[in-house]
């Protein structure tokens, strides 16, 4: 094993999303790196993989970076798995940063264990905080993260490996402005021969575009999760919002189940919301969702589980059918004929 | 005939989970184990894979003695093989180190061609396993499939990935992760039961695979568990008690309270 003090500097991983602007994670992320850096005495390193990385730099430069390091080129559009990894590896491995951060997004996760798996060493998942101590050793990262479906938060260490790495949860660090003085720009040659790929892409991609949602506007949200059972039933919550001037929205299932279009998911691949109140049916509260929600003033969750995790986040908490509750409020609400 | 291969695992049913208060870990004693239910998708497909391409499907877990369990429970389901790595070596694996360990077994298994897992467990919930047994095996990693089929040796599946839908083709072995509630997984059977019962469960170990030492699982692992505390919630939980009519009176007031109104959105004005 190498010697790990030869590791320095905290890195993080610029995803961009849609191939059209920095994912918002990475630049809290930026912001929360920034203190780590200052607190160890180490630069703050972003890294960009992209097609036209430049355009991206700027933003970027605004968020307390000391060093940007890109690649550029069309094969970057798209994240992709094996082109990603084996370009970042050879990063790491030239400089051998001491902590990696990305965002605990569907890419950010997936590259972060290939990347762990490579360099041999630890990957905290979905991190909630992220403080330096030295309790176990020199200034060691402590992640904490949630387990056991997040009922229980872990406090976990990454002593003798490197880099320290972790995927942090969209909303986790509030993100700052901040402008350091001369950023160093590190253009990476692109050098990747992508016909050894062994997945072939038959066919042009469907593509599926996402239109704008006004969900992060809304002041009241109604979500609606897998326990709604049927597209009829979920078609209910539009006459509900139509009757109280609500929006709807919901977790990743309807969108599988094809009930509900992608743009209306609230959790950390879709919308974060932050209305006064949110009312929740049939949603299990998988951690994923629960981080786009808990901005809301009020949460109230209707489940038939009693132990569904929702109800560790709601405010006010109905065990009970939504479908049967959902008539009901349709009943009370609807606008006379 | 096609090899399957599904990863499982057995977890704690996580019911009513207590922590130990003095040494901060979880008290296992009591609680009753199940198979991680994100890997029942795995096992049925694996199974309708099984039966559609007249394959051979076997079920693998690392873990304790216990674990033994689990297993039956596939055999009972309709797997045909159970092998279980076992050893106090491999305990308190993290998952590079399970990775670690799951490579040198199929190195040592050599024929496979379909390695099925689910998407993430329960008590641990990292979610990283597939990603880093895809780098060990170097094969491709499938996720977030909805439609698939096998000709010739080779694999083809319609998948969501990022926001696209692709239709893509690869050669076997692949590593396929399934989603929740992507299939029905099937009950089992009487049959089933007595059948798990008559098979042999394989066990692997450390000497089986002639390891190499940096497969010591509490020594080796990179990541250290330091501290587990109980979420503390800053939510008010309160439950709303009564018959499904005073739920939805006092609903109708929380919602009155935050300014929801029924609005007019009938008729307009001019009409
Ligand atoms: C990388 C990644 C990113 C993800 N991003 C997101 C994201 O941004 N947003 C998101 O939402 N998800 C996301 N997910 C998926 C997430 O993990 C969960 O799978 C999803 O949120 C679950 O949706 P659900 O609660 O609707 O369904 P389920 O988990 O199936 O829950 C259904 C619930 O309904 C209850 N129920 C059933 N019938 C009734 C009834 N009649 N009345 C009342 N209750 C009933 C059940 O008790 C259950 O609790 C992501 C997953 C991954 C791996």
């Amino acid at each position: 094993m190498s010697d790990i003090t030869e590791y320095k500097d905290v890195w993080v991983f610029i995803e961009i999303k849609d191939h059209v602007e920095v994912h918002e994670c990475a630049l809290e992320i930026l912001s929360k790196a920034r203190e780590i850096a200052d607190q160890i005495g180490q630069k703050l390193i972003a890294i960009v993989l992209a097609l036209d990385a430049e355009q991206y730099l700027p933003t970027i430069e605004d968020y307390g970076v000391d060093k940007i390091i890109y690649l550029s080129h069309n094969d970057l559009k798209h994240y992709h798995e094996r082109v990603f990894t084996s370009l970042i590896y050879n990063l790491i491995d030239k400089y051998k940063p001491s902590i990696f951060l990305f965002p605990s997004t569907e890419a950010g996760n997936a590259l972060a264990a290939r990347l762990a798996y490579r360099c041999r060493t630890g990957l905290i998942s979905d991190v909630l905080n992220l403080e330096l101590s030295d309790d176990y050793g020199n200034n060691l990262l402590i992640s904490d993260k949630p387990a056991y479906l997040g009922n229980v938060l872990v406090k976990i260490i990454c002593p003798s490996t490197r880099p320290q790495m972790c995927t942090i949860t969209m909303g986790t660090f509030q993100k700052k402005k901040l402008k350091k003085k001369d950023v160093e720009i590190e253009e990476v040659e692109y050098n990747y021969d992508i016909n050894g790929l062994k997945i072939k892409i038959l066919g042009a991609p469907i593509r599926k575009d996402k239109p704008s949602s006004t969900l992060s506007d809304a002041k009241f949200v109604i979500g609606g999760g897998h326990g709604l059972n049927s597209k009829a039933n979920f078609d209910k919550l539009y006459d509900l919002a139509k009757y109280t001037n609500g929006q709807v929205g919901g977790t990743r299932r309807p969108i599988m189940n094809g009930w509900m279009p992608e743009h209306l998911q609230i959790g950390i691949s879709g919308e974060t919301i932050f209305s006064d109140l949110y009312l929740s049916l049939g949603i299990s509260g998988a951690i994923q969702h629960v981080v786009g929600i808990t901005d809301s003033k009020t949460i109230v969750a209707i489940n038939k589980d009693p132990n569904a995790p929702i109800f560790k986040v709601a405010d006010y908490c109905i065990i009970g059918d939504a479908n049967e509750i959902l008539e009901e409020l349709l009943d009370h609400y609807r606008v006379p004929e | 005939m096609l090899k399957i291969f599904v990863l499982i695992k057995q977890v704690p049913y996580l019911h009513n989970l207590e922590i130990d208060r003095r040494t901060g870990t979880l008290i296992r004693e009591g609680v009753e184990n199940i198979i991680n239910p994100d890997d029942l998708y795995a096992l049925e497909l694996g199974l309708s894979l099984k039966e559609q391409y007249d394959g051979e499907i076997t079920a693998m877990t690392m873990g304790p003695p216990q674990a033994d369990f689990a297993l039956r429970e596939c055999l009972a389901m309709g797997v045909d093989h159970a092998i279980l790595i076992s050893d106090p070596i491999f305990a308190y694996s993290d998952t590079l180190q399970t990775t670690l360990v799951l490579k040198e077994a199929f190195d040592n298994i050599k024929d496979y061609d379909i390695i099925i897992t689910g998407s993430q467990t329960s008590d641990s919930s990292t979610g990283q396993m597939p990603y880093q047994l895809s780098e060990a095996l170097d094969i491709p990693l499938i996720t977030d499939i909805f439609t698939m089929e096998i000709k010739d040796h080779d694999f083809y599946c319609h998948r969501n990935f990022g926001h696209e839908s692709q239709h893509i083709q690869t050669g076997l072995p692949i590593l396929v992760r399934t989603q929740r509630h992507f299939n029905e997984p099937r009950h089992i059977s009487l049959k089933g039961i007595k059948r798990a019962f008559e098979k042999e469960i394989e066990m692997y170990n450390f000497d089986t695979f002639n390891c190499p030492d940096y497969l010591d699982g509490c020594n080796q692992s990179p990541t250290r568990l330091v501290k587990t505390e109980k979420i503390i919630l800053k939510r008010k939980n309160e439950v709303i008690d009564g018959t499904t009519k005073d739920k939805i009176e006092r609903l109708i007031h929380i919602m009155q309270e935050h300014g929801i109104e029924r609005i007019w959105t009938g008729m307009s004005q001019d009409e």
